[in-house]
């Protein structure tokens, strides 16, 4: 692909410095006052957040324990196929839950606006906010976002403080380098666009099930 | 006057006379307020965290250069593309040139305030590419063909019957005024039109200089289909929105969200950096980011008003402004409505043709309070009728006006002849029925209110015959 080509870039950049010249003058600083409470009892606080902003949250002892639960949630929806991140743990769980149904692996493309729900793994959880971290490895970037249901599955582990924890994690092992992707998520897709009442299921998922395996 | 000026002068009296609407926007400031008042309480010293927004945007423009040129850099790493544009031309020109050399015919659109600025979409549509607006509320306003109404909440002057009518026109298969069929419909229609667009624009609430992304923020999720579906995604902001670390979104996400809307967080928040990777799922084959100028390096060079350019655009100064409260958005005729819009606008439009906004505020610095990266608003105000007075043409009647009250309030002498001639005016006007008319020195607010009756004595002559008595 050529070269960007870029007239005005310089003359910008120009005008830029000029202006710098003169600093401009600034507040007292905030120092060391804390913004935040710091968040204690991070599971507490996870399943708090998730209730208020409608995230479904079920907890499993463990992975293995996470298929059934799987299993249940799929048995409500409409047939049609499922779109599941190829990781080797949701390949292990599918046999779980499967029941017939057809699998789109992430591996075989993107998802289909046909999907009925998505089963993804995730880079975080975040108990300040009840909040879900993905990169496009978890499933792409239509993982979260096109099929009516989202369903995560996480780990205790993955459970972080606050969004500075999290953004910090995925800066120190690479993932925000080794991905063109990542979006904090929380709660499902949402509208108060008519009236100020809350609509869910706008454009995305209209729900978000975060499967927490305790070990 | 200017044209512009008359006409939100005609558009304020008409609106602020408007009940309904009137009524409609109390309900949704109201409600904000609320929400809003119980996201500040999620932090333990919100005042701290508005400190600490101008700090860090203040080191990020105080370095624009330099932060924009490693933003410039990363993203180039990670295979995207940079553009700067001067202006609206350029950025439109850009953009346009693109879609058509490689063949685009639908464009689906999130919202983006400086799309709107540059008026991108008529350009693509005259370009031959259809333009899509993909929010809820622009995607509303933009089948009225109007411009959106507020910065964050764009068809907040509808009610859901609005909403359904006009959908029932330009959609055919509706017959609910119910909130959650119409999101349906719309959901509907788009979906059609995400699967079909070959590009995707977006705008950007941050550019992050350390890694090379940007950062959107969405509800609604059509943000995320729209740089996730289509084949080109370009992303549109401008210079001022760099950040210097991703770090510091730890901060400004859940900041924006709570002056935005009162959200502890908004649902979807994004980072993008670059096209789709080899090893990835999905995901635009390309990745253009355009830096966009007109008129921002000028305000930069503007000392005392650098700050406008901290402005994260989350409309909390629209909703607390009673003159917004009671005006509307589309009264101002800007693309920013609201006191950052009365700031802006003439940094962006022109002191000469805006210098009107300067006005359209009581001063009572309730932007300022509200304003979550602390931008001295009402102040900006005061300096913007200072620099009209000074650097652009007013009317010689009022030249002409403060000359004579300096000269008055410069003897006590002249002050009592002065007070008298006036209250001697007043008297011969009300008595020949001419209140509110041209002839009435207080014409403008006797048109609207009864005039009080001129006392007999003045407050001198009073003041005067009391410590006489004593």
């Amino acid at each position: 692909m050529p070269q960007t080509e870029n007239p005005s870039r310089e003359k910008i950049l120009a005008r830029i410095r000029t202006a710098l010249r003169e600093p401009a003058p600034r507040h007292e600083a905030a120092g060391a006052r804390a913004i935040f409470a710091p968040v204690t009892g991070l599971l507490d606080r996870f399943q708090k957040e998730c209730a208020i902003n409608l995230t479904e949250y079920v907890a499993v002892p463990n992975l293995r324990a996470s298929g059934p639960a799987i299993k249940e949630i799929l048995a409500a929806l409409p047939p049609g196929e499922i779109f599941v991140q190829d990781s080797p743990d949701l390949r292990d769980l599918a046999s779980e839950w499967q029941d017939g149904r057809t699998i789109q692996w992430s591996s075989e493309g993107g998802p289909r606006e046909s999907s009925q729900a998505t089963i993804s793994l995730c880079e975080a959880l975040v108990a300040q906010t009840g909040s879900v971290l993905v990169s496009a490895a978890c499933g792409g970037r239509g993982a979260s976002v096109v099929a009516p249901v989202h369903i995560v599955v996480a780990t205790l582990p993955q459970l972080l403080p606050d969004i500075d924890a999290a953004l910090a994690r995925v800066q120190e092992r690479g993932i925000v380098a080794q991905n063109s992707f990542l979006c904090l998520i929380t709660g499902s897709s949402r509208t108060a666009d008519i009236e100020k009442i809350l609509v869910m299921g706008a454009h995305g998922p209209r729900r978000l099930i975060v499967v927490l395996a305790m070990s | 006057m200017s044209s512009a000026a008359q006409e939100f002068l005609r558009r304020a009296v008409e609106k602020s006379a408007d009940l309904t609407h009137r009524q409609i926007i109390r309900r949704g400031v109201d409600q904000y307020s609320s929400a809003n008042d119980r996201g500040r309480g999620r932090f333990s010293d919100w005042e701290a965290a508005r400190q600490r927004c101008h700090e860090i945007k203040w080191e990020a423009l105080n370095n624009l250069d330099r932060y924009l040129l490693e933003f410039e850099q990363r993203v180039k790493e990670r295979g995207g593309h940079v553009f700067w544009a001067a202006d609206s031309a350029e950025a439109c020109r850009y953009i346009t040139e693109l879609a058509v050399s490689r063949g685009v015919h639908k464009m689906v659109k999130s919202k983006s305030m400086v799309a709107e600025e540059i008026h991108l979409s008529p350009a693509l549509e005259k370009a031959g590419v259809q333009a899509i607006e993909t929010d809820l509320g622009e995607y509303i306003v933009q089948l009225r063909d109007e411009p959106p109404y507020h910065i964050v909440t764009p068809a907040m002057h509808l009610t859901r019957k609005d909403i359904a009518a006009l959908f029932k026109e330009k959609l055919g298969d509706v017959d609910t005024d119910d909130p959650v069929e119409l999101v349906a419909v719309a959901r509907r229609a788009l979906r059609r039109d995400f699967f079909s667009a070959e590009m995707g624009i977006s705008g950007a609430n941050f550019l992050v200089a350390d890694a090379g992304m940007i950062a959107v923020t969405t509800n609604e999720g059509n943000g995320r289909l729209c740089t996730s579906v289509p084949r080109i995604h370009v992303a549109l902001a401008g210079i001022e929105k760099v950040i210097p670390r991703l770090q510091d979104l730890a901060l400004f996400w859940p900041v924006l969200a709570t002056a935005g809307t009162g959200q502890p967080i908004t649902c979807y928040n994004t980072l993008i950096g670059g096209p789709r990777k080899p090893n990835e799922v999905d995901g635009p084959e390309e990745f253009h980011v355009v830096l966009l100028d007109n008129g921002r390096s000028e305000l930069l060079a503007d000392v005392e008003q650098r700050d406008v350019l901290h402005c994260i655009r989350c409309g909390a100064c629209l909703n607390v402004c009673p003159v917004f409260r009671t005006v509307g958005g589309h009264t101002y005729g800007t693309t920013y409505p609201g006191p950052i819009g009365s700031v802006l606008t003439p940094h962006l439009r022109g002191l000469d043709e805006f210098q009107h906004l300067s006005y359209a505020s009581s001063l009572c610095g309730a932007c300022t309070d509200a304003c979550p990266v602390k931008i001295d608003l009402h102040h900006h105000l005061l300096e913007n009728r200072r620099n009209a007075v000074n650097h652009s043409t007013r009317p010689w009647s009022e030249r002409i006006g403060f000359k004579l009250w300096q000269w008055t309030m410069q003897s006590a002498a002249r002050f009592r002849f002065m007070g008298g001639l006036a209250r001697m005016a007043l008297r011969v006007t009300h008595r020949l029925g001419l209140d509110g008319t041209a002839f009435d020195p207080m014409g403008p607010w006797s048109k609207n209110h009864a005039a009080p009756r001129v006392p007999e004595k003045s407050f001198r002559a009073l003041w005067g015959k009391d410590h006489a008595a004593n």
